[in-house]
């Protein structure tokens, strides 16, 4: 589903990326793990479409990232969302904007509010909701139109165990249904509560692959 | 087509949506020309020909470049909030999230000049001579020419304070200059040189002819104004297509 290969991008003097390759089977779940500033979020806005890369190959599904925008599901690291606005509204614009009619987007609504359980406050505006709320609503929008790729960035930062839990197992659910989803962590133990393979990152590449057991315990 | 129509259509209802749920700029750039209008006209009918046209012309001018700042804070948001990123990842073609945020914004713009023109007939007295599709031309261009130069001044401006800044210095001079606080006849005569660099001035031209009925002079003004509103546009386009990555407010 996804094949990233030499994947380069500099920031000035910065190498975020620096010849990083990945690929992430359809049904798989990567867990990409690495200090910060490896170049984990670079890669991941590298996928959405929203930065190019300077060098390299990137195809999700055979295609270009930004030819496969519509079938990406995207929860940026960083809090992206309408403070006036509730979650609902948020499920309703992006729904929208991925094509989801009304019935089906009702359906898929109902679906992400039990999910992440967003019923406490699916009608109070985002900005007033606690930092694990926010990072759930993101999720939210991120599964609501069954996307084929999955792009968590530290989805769980901030998140109480039980929105972990819960989070954890649909993502487990979709990747069972043939989503390949990339998580990125900095907490190791989810990755192996998902049956994730793991991808190290150092200074913009990936240095080792594998499942948890396999990999050297100085590395992750 | 139809999907980018209903694109479209759920961007411009979430944006009716933020535009409802924040009224308050919008109200006061309502009321205050009302008050204006009824407050100075006494003046204006002794200084100046054609004072109550003048004043609710100038006074019309004048809060619709102040509601630039509604344009520009539209777009500005969505910087500071990262939203505008997160859009980009959307199905949605840049096009279709401009027009999709362009909408509310227009028809929060023609709101307030149509309530003003028809309180400036309705309350001040003002008798427009011409047909009114003039005076609805005038009001479109006027309104487009505004939305594009608002979402051109939020999309290079670096932060909140730098839009407030140019948005109420730039008012202030842009309508002063073009003629709207006192007639561009009684300027000093360096002013009355420069004005018609003012877009303000072309604004208040095309009114003014519109409520004359002059539809030579309304077209021209029109075409004028809308070719600053298609630069101003192009700028707009191109850097929001760009997006602005990591990089916040200051
Ligand atoms: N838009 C940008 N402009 C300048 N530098 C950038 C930009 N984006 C990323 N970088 C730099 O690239 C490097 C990699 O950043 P990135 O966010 O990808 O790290 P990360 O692995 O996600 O880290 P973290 O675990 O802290 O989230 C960093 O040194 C960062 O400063
Ligand atoms: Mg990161």
């Amino acid at each position: 589903m996804l094949h990233a290969h030499g994947v380069t991008k500099r920031y000035g003097a910065i190498r975020a990326l620096d010849g990083f390759t990945l690929d992430v089977a359809a049904g798989e779940i990567t867990g990409l793990v690495g200090h910060n500033g490896a170049g984990k979020s670079t890669f991941a806005e590298i996928l959405t479409g929203l930065v190019e890369p300077d060098a390299g190959t990137v195809l999700i599904g055979g295609r270009t990232p930004g030819a496969a925008r519509g079938d990406v599901g995207v929860a940026p690291q960083q809090i992206a969302l309408y403070p006036a606005a509730t979650a609902r509204e948020h499920l309703r614009l992006f729904g929208g904007l991925a094509g989801l009619r009304r019935r089906d987007l009702a359906a898929a609504s109902d679906e992400v509010i039990d999910d992440l359980r967003l019923g406490d406050f699916l009608d109070r505006r985002t900005g007033l909701l606690s930092g694990g709320q926010q990072r759930r609503v993101q999720a939210a929008i991120a599964l609501l139109h069954r996307p084929g790729l999955l792009v968590m960035d530290e989805p769980t930062a901030g998140a109480d165990p039980e929105t972990r839990q819960s989070l954890l197992a649909v993502l487990r659910r979709r990747a069972a249904d043939g989503c390949a989803v990339l998580y990125t962590t900095h907490y190791l133990p989810e990755l192996a509560e998902l049956g994730a393979t793991i991808a190290v990152a150092r200074q913009g590449r990936v240095i080792a692959r594998g499942t948890g057991p396999e990999l050297p315990g100085s590395l992750t | 087509m139809i999907g980018s129509m209903r694109r479209i259509a759920a961007l411009a209802r979430h944006n009716t949506l933020l535009r409802v749920r924040d009224p308050g700029p919008f109200l006061s750039y309502l009321l205050m020309p009302m008050l204006l209008m009824a407050v100075l006209k006494p003046l204006y009918l002794r200084a100046v020909p054609g004072g109550t046209s003048q004043v609710a012309t100038g006074m019309l001018v004048m809060f619709s470049v102040l509601a630039l700042h509604i344009v520009g804070a539209a777009t500005l948001s969505e910087r500071g909030w990262h939203t505008w990123e997160r859009l980009r990842v959307t199905r949605a073609t840049v096009t279709e999230l401009l027009l999709g945020k362009s909408i509310p914004v227009y028809a929060v713009l023609l709101l307030q000049q149509v309530t003003l023109t028809g309180y400036g007939i309705a309350v001040i007295g003002v008798r427009p001579a011409g047909a009114w599709w003039l005076l609805a031309v005038a009001i479109g261009v006027w309104g487009a020419t505004l939305l594009a130069i608002g979402a051109a001044l939020a999309a290079v401006v670096r932060s909140h304070g730098e839009l407030h800044a140019i948005c109420d210095i730039g008012a202030l001079a842009v309508t002063t200059l073009g003629g709207a606080l006192v007639p561009v006849a009684l300027l000093p005569s360096w002013l009355q040189q420069v004005a018609p660099l003012s877009p303000g001035y072309w604004a208040l031209t095309m009114l003014q002819a519109a409520i004359r009925g002059d539809v030579h002079r309304t077209l021209t003004a029109a075409g004028l104004l809308l070719t600053v509103g298609a630069v101003a546009g192009v700028v707009a386009c191109r850097r929001l297509s760009r997006g602005w990555g990591r990089a916040t407010l200051l």
